[in-house]
């Protein structure tokens, strides 16, 4: 595509290189020329090109390459004399190798300074500030719409597309001759005609329009009058030729659009189907399609109408007050009242992308107009839709502030009102809906959690809803709660638990089943959480022989789920649960499972042996004692893992513990620590491990600064590990080794070696080399949204929590707007904000180790 | 019931998703199949692995073109069932409905996409709020999860090759008629197929490889594919007459882990639960080898690297051939480390719709008869570490055969629009 363009006389600024293309993963060397990277005068396109061009040596009239630099991010340099990128046209991976890092240098600069001009213009933050430099470089006219110029049309298009500068006058021809809306007839026309290519090519020309990532265009493509005519066109996709959508289908008119209460301002009105067309435009009609750029726009431009219209919405009294008047006596009309559930359903889910203020405000104007009763009336509601409805919203808000809600109880409570927990709790006995239960399961455990009083942006994901939590902190109002509780409610919620006593059979309905699973975990929940409250709550109800019933029973989950209970009492390492388990000879049935399931390797028979195996591992020689005394025939028999004779060994050695060195020494004998544990047997192990905790302690040590950048797993490694980098890192300078915690290693790009283990996101290798000369690595072809990019447990940051909706990556994209910008003033290859994260991914110290190979290698040669 | 699977069955394959009334049911015996499975499932080959699949329901479908439909071949997926693709909903239902139907044939063990964190995150959360308006779907779905196994162990893998049989694809090409005889003396160790069943690479057995135990290796290029014979540094007692069998392969989603030294070690795991940050459980589905030794921080911020000496004891103390794992996309669709000790296998061709990478998967044939078959329970289990030692030192038993077949994503026409289905009605 690029065209032969004579080479401009021998200057000073030509360097001596070496050009290598990536082939089967072998650098191959494709000859030794002089680089020089100059602006070339394109004829078809009247306009000046970056290009970066290599004459040959040999033969000076041959050029070895000449490339166009036409992305923001195409090339990176690497070591001193190394530049790399994949080449467009091709998509095969390129490098230059300079003799000399000045030369390196010179090119790099040019290139740079390229690259940064073009992300200033491709940033979709700075989609205002370029209008009026580019203006006056470039304009275009395009033939007038008719079915006949369609071909011409589509190709000018793509023409202008190839450049920043072409893109952006397209646009701006685009809205000033409101070229959509002329177009538009021509769908019409196409289809009376069953003219297909052009139907294939209108849909071509509308993509391209919507991909030049202008926000008044794409603003433009939603308005009433002409959006039915853009997914018109978007239907004939010639990718799918014998496909054909039915965008109009699902746009057409308002079908879709339910209003419970009449929304008076036009321009809100407006902006609600206009959100939903922008959505809809997102998540299918261009889902396939959508580059970086245009998914952002639409993603911000979603999150500011979504904002205006939430914002207009709390603060609209009447509104809000016809809302939950609908909940009043004077409606009877059924159908309004679910949804008006509805509504407010998506009101939370929406209001979920927005910033916490907003929210919370929100949430306090729907509180102040009696949510609470809403969700109550909606918890009891006969149709499972509007039940899901109530509790996505209570979850929402719990999720937002529990702490809020908690308020609310309160309130019920001193007014004598039933509290929505017993509500809850009512309720959870007695859905049927699994989905549902699940969800007031959680909603119990959170609202009774003393941990999670943090109030808003709690940033604990419980997505498992049982992460551990916090350390409750004493809090009077909270304990009042806790005691009003286990006062009354608990022992309600339990109550299925408790009526175990006088039940024969463990034969149990699927509905039982499920709620006895929920009641234990709630219970777990419980006694980590209220620790003293829980012990005697469990104590005099009994419940852990209760739960030792469910052992019997013939679900193996709800046996699991029973067991992991123990596994829970016993986890906590609290002498009360242990003498209780001991004193109710509970360990029993545990062990009958393990001999019931005993050749077999199932899950319950794994769960049971961790049990024990965690029981070794702590050493806790009472109840080991209490094992072998009452239980030494059965243990006996158990000898097909070493656990069970562990025990006896350990006994017997020590008769029954008595001796206390013997103990000590028995406990020096075990030689594993209880956080590493499994790993001490056998020797080989232990340098590594212990090269690992040294690495940890010294990653801990050091990095302390991008913990905010990975809130959950900052801990551990993100950042290159020490024992891996230690080869790579030596290089002189602090700054660089600082870039190197900064850049974590997020390549994208890989060293020669490591090269078909293509590293994308989630398939990050680092990788020291410390082989013989090695060419330079490549760059991966394409990069992923950023959201995409890694694949690291520290990206769960809280705020993408389960509960987000659909449109969640609107968050995630803001948020990693949030973190890129964060990043940038981390990475320090000075090519602007806007691509920091990129940066962050060239700098990885695998790619630094393998450029140095190559340098070297370079050398060799 | 058979006949309600497999009308669901018919309806998944067809990409459209099951009522969720049906994925709860389906979900809930699912369950109580996959309770009963080991942490470490045993398999006997024949059987097919394959990597990831990210919800490309399209390439899953090209994948069963090429690898032969369920239940004429038996199959072991390694987990990374969803995220990512536009269908992950319809994929993990597929393959669980067909281990339902067929709890024989196939084998699903966890990845570490596979838990709860991590859908909310990449996609199948949301996902399944769309396709489903509740995020119930999905916990149900998260509750299978739990149950899945975290590895499996293939046994009776046959250290030759067969040809490739004529069932699996139904366009076998001509030039593939190499009769069992011709496999046998050859001695092909590794066989690379196209989609079409055209043979594009074939390797001999080294020999003597079958001897290099734990050399130190030096740091060499891996993929013998790429770079043909690795240095032979065998010698000592020749594998001599191995037999038919081979040692076994562990196949697991990310790689091995520091706290886990031998298999059984695995057993000892109560895996119900979200995948953990840290332990042997999160390890075994986060891990990646790498041109390291002994261990390293992974740069994934959980579970660990590990390097070609950790597999190679591993592997000797655990009498495996081979490790099989997936976790890393790799362009080719499949590499081989550190003296085939252990392969990265990917099944999602230009993942993300975009890597450009073809996809593998692996087939391992069956030895004629099988002996030492470890049983789905205590046979295999070792009375301590002392007395398989003793049998182990003896000479090391030859990888598998192993053929792959490499394939590209589905042609778009197949594949239809790209179907996300809109919320019906708004309010906002």
């Amino acid at each position: 595509m690029a065209q032969a363009v004579p080479a401009p006389p021998p200057d000073p600024s030509k360097k001596r290189v070496k050009v290598y293309e990536l082939r089967n993963n072998d650098w191959v060397d494709r000859g030794t020329g002089f680089c020089t990277a100059t602006y070339v005068f394109n004829d078809s396109l009247r306009k000046d090109e970056a290009r970066v061009v290599v004459q040959s040596e040999e033969e000076p009239e041959r050029n070895l390459l000449e490339t166009k630099i036409c992305k923001d991010d195409g090339f990176q340099k690497q070591q001193d004399t190394l530049i790399v990128w994949t080449e467009m046209s091709t998509n095969i991976d390129m490098a230059l190798s300079f003799q000399e890092a000045d030369g390196c240098a010179m090119i790099w600069k040019f290139v740079n300074s390229v690259q940064q001009q073009l992300s200033e213009i491709n940033g979709p933050e700075d989609a205002f500030s370029d209008e009026i430099n580019a203006a006056d470089t470039y304009s275009v006219t395009l033939p007038p719409p008719a079915l006949g110029n369609l071909p011409d049309i589509n190709a000018q298009m793509q023409h202008c597309n190839l450049s920043p500068q072409g893109r952006d006058a397209l646009g701006r021809y685009i809205i000033n001759e409101d070229y959509i809306r002329k177009l538009i007839p021509l769908v019409e026309l196409a289809e009376d005609l069953e003219d297909l290519p052009s139907l294939h090519r209108l849909c071509n020309i509308m993509k391209t329009m919507i991909l030049l990532n202008d926000t008044t265009i794409i603003e433009h493509a939603v308005t009433d009058d002409v959006v039915l005519g853009v997914v018109g066109a978007l239907e004939y996709d010639p990718d799918f030729p014998s496909h054909k959508a039915n965008h109009r289908h699902w746009l057409g008119r308002e079908g879709r659009y339910k209003e419970v209460v009449r929304i008076e301002d036009e321009q809100i009105r407006k902006k609600i189907h206009h959100t939903y067309r922008l959505q809809y435009l997102k998540d299918v009609v261009l889902a396939r399609i959508l580059d970086d750029p245009t998914f952002s726009v639409l993603n911000s431009l979603i999150f500011y109408y979504q904002v205006e219209i939430v914002q207009h919405l709390q603060t609209n009294a009447v509104f809000l007050k016809e809302l939950f008047g609908i909940f009043g006596p004077q409606e009877t009309d059924q159908e309004r009242k679910k949804e008006a559930v509805l509504f407010i359903q998506q009101c939370c889910a929406v209001s979920k992308q927005l910033q916490q203020p907003a929210r919370q405000q929100l949430y306090n104007n729907f509180l102040g107009h009696g949510l609470l009763s809403v969700i109550n009336f909606a918890l009891h509601h006969s149709d499972v839709g509007v039940r899901v409805g109530a509790t996505d919203v209570l979850v929402s808000m719990i999720d937002h502030d529990p702490q809020m809600i908690r308020q609310t109880i309160f309130r019920q409570i001193n007014e004598k009102q039933t509290p929505l927990t017993d509500s809850l709790i009512d309720l959870l006995l007695v859905e049927a809906d699994l989905g549902v239960k699940a969800q007031i399961a959680d909603a119990i455990k959170v609202l009774l959690d003393p941990g999670s009083q943090n109030g808003p942006l709690d940033s604990l994901a419980k997505a498992g809803g049982d992460f551990s939590r916090l350390r409750p902190q004493a809090d009077p109002q909270q304990e009042l709660f806790l005691s009003n509780f286990y006062e009354a409610s608990a022992k309600k919620l339990f109550q299925p638990l408790v009526d175990l006593k006088d039940r024969e059979t463990m034969d149990f309905s699927v509905h039982q089943v499920s709620l006895f699973i929920y009641l234990i975990e709630i219970l777990c929940f419980f006694i980590r959480q209220h620790q003293h409250r829980s012990k005697y709550f469990v104590l005099a109800e009994s419940l852990g022989q209760r739960i030792a019933q469910l052992l019997s029973s013939r679900e193996k989950y709800l046996k699991l789920t029973a067991m992991k209970f123990f596994r829970n009492l016993v986890g906590l390492q609290d002498e009360f649960y242990n003498s209780q388990l001991m004193q109710d000879h509970l360990f029993k049935p545990i062990l009958d499972i393990v001999i019931e399931t005993m050749p077999r390797d199932n899950l319950l028979n794994s769960a049971c042996l961790e049990l024990f195996e965690y029981i070794k591992k702590e050493g806790n020689r009472v109840i080991i004692s209490h094992l072998v005394e009452n239980y030494r025939d059965i243990l006996k028999d158990i000898t097909y893992v070493e656990t069970f004779k562990t025990f006896l060994d350990r006994y017997d050695q020590t008769q029954g513990f008595t001796t206390l060195s013997e103990a000590v020494h028995f406990m020096d004998d075990d030689d594993e620590t209880p956080k590493r544990s499994d790993a001490g047997r056998g020797t080989r192990w232990e340098s590594g491990i212990k090269d690992l905790d040294a690495a940890e302690e010294q990653y801990f040590n050091t990095s302390d600064d991008d913990e905010d950048e990975e809130p959950i797993k900052s801990s551990t490694s993100i950042n290159g590990a020490s024992p891996i980098s230690k080869p790579l890192v030596d290089y002189g300078s602090d700054e660089e080794n600082e870039n190197n915690d900064a850049g974590i290693v997020r390549s994208d790009s890989k060293t020669p070696e490591s090269s078909d283990t293509k590293d994308t996101d989630e398939d990050l290798v680092l990788t020291p080399t410390s082989s013989a000369p090695t060419p330079p690595e490549r760059l991966s072809e394409k990069r992923r949204r950023e959201e995409d990019e890694e694949d690291e447990l520290g990206k769960l940051s809280a705020n993408k929590r389960r509960s987000s909706t659909s449109s969640n990556s609107s968050v995630g994209s803001i948020t990693n707007n949030f973190l890129k910008r964060k990043k940038s003033l981390n990475g320090r290859d000075g090519t602007g904000p806007a691509k920091t994260n990129k940066i962050a991914i060239s700098l990885s110290p695998a790619i630094k180790t393998g450029g140095e190979g190559n340098a070297n290698g370079e050398n060799d040669n | 019931m058979v006949k309600d699977l497999d009308k669901a069955i018919a309806q998944l394959r067809a990409c459209r998703p099951i009522p969720e009334a049906q994925v709860r049911e389906l979900c809930h015996k699912a369950r109580e199949l996959l309770i009963e499975e080991g942490n470490v499932v045993t398999v006997t080959a024949p059987v097919t692995i394959c990597g990831d699949i990210h919800g490309q329901f399209h390439d899953l479908m090209e994948l069963f073109r090429v690898g032969g439909d369920v239940p004429d071949t038996n199959y072991l997926f390694m987990g990374d069932f969803v995220d990512r693709g536009f269908y992950s909903l319809e994929s993990f239902l597929l393959l669980l409905c067909l281990k339902v139907r067929y709890p024989d044939r196939m084998t699903l063990i966890r990845g570490n996409h596979e838990s709860r964190q991590i859908t909310t995150v990449y996609g199948f959360y949301d996902e399944c709020l769309r396709k489903y308006g509740s995020a119930n779907v999905w916990r149900y779905c998260c509750e299978v999860f739990d149950y899945l196994a975290l590895g499996a162990i293939v046994l009776g893998a046959s250290s030759n090759l067969q040809p490739a049989s004529e069932t699996s694809t139904g366009t076998q090409s001509k030039n593939n008629v190499t009769s069992t005889r011709e496999y046998n003396e050859a001695d092909i160790e590794i066989e690379v197929l196209n989609a079409e069943g055209d043979i594009l690479h074939r390797f001999p057995r080294k020999k003597g490889q079958a001897n290099n135990v734990i050399q130190r290796s030096p740091n060499k290029s891996s993929s013998p594919v790429k770079t043909g014979p690795p240095g032979s540094g065998a010698s000592g007692s020749s594998g001599g007459s191995v037999g038919n069998s081979s040692g076994a392969v562990l196949c697991v989603h990310g790689g091995l882990s520091p706290l886990i030294d031998t298999v059984d070690k695995i057993r000892l795991l109560d895996r119900k639960q979200e995948v953990p940050h840290e332990g042997a459980m999160c390890d075994l589905l986060w891990s990646d080898p790498d041109e390291i030794e002994g261990w390293g921080l992974s740069p994934r911020g959980a579970g660990f690297l590990f390097g070609a000496d950790i597999v190679k004891t591993f592997n000797h103390n655990n009498d495996l051939s081979m490790i099989a794992r997936a976790h890393q996309l790799v362009m080719e669709g499949f590499k081989e480390m550190f003296d085939n000790s252990i392969v990265t296998v990917w099944s999602a061709p230009n993942y993300c719709y975009r890597c450009g990478n073809v996809a593998a998967i692996l087939e391992l044939g069956e030895d004629g008869g099988v002996e030492n078959l470890r049983s789905n329970g205590d046979a295999g289990r070792s009375n301590g570490a002392s007395s398989i030692l003793a049998f182990r030192d003896k000479e090391r038993v030859p990888g598998p055969a192993r053929r792959y077949r490499v394939f590209q994503a589905a042609p778009q026409d197949s594949r239809g629009m790209p179907a996300k289905k809109p919320v019906a009605d708004y309010f906002l």
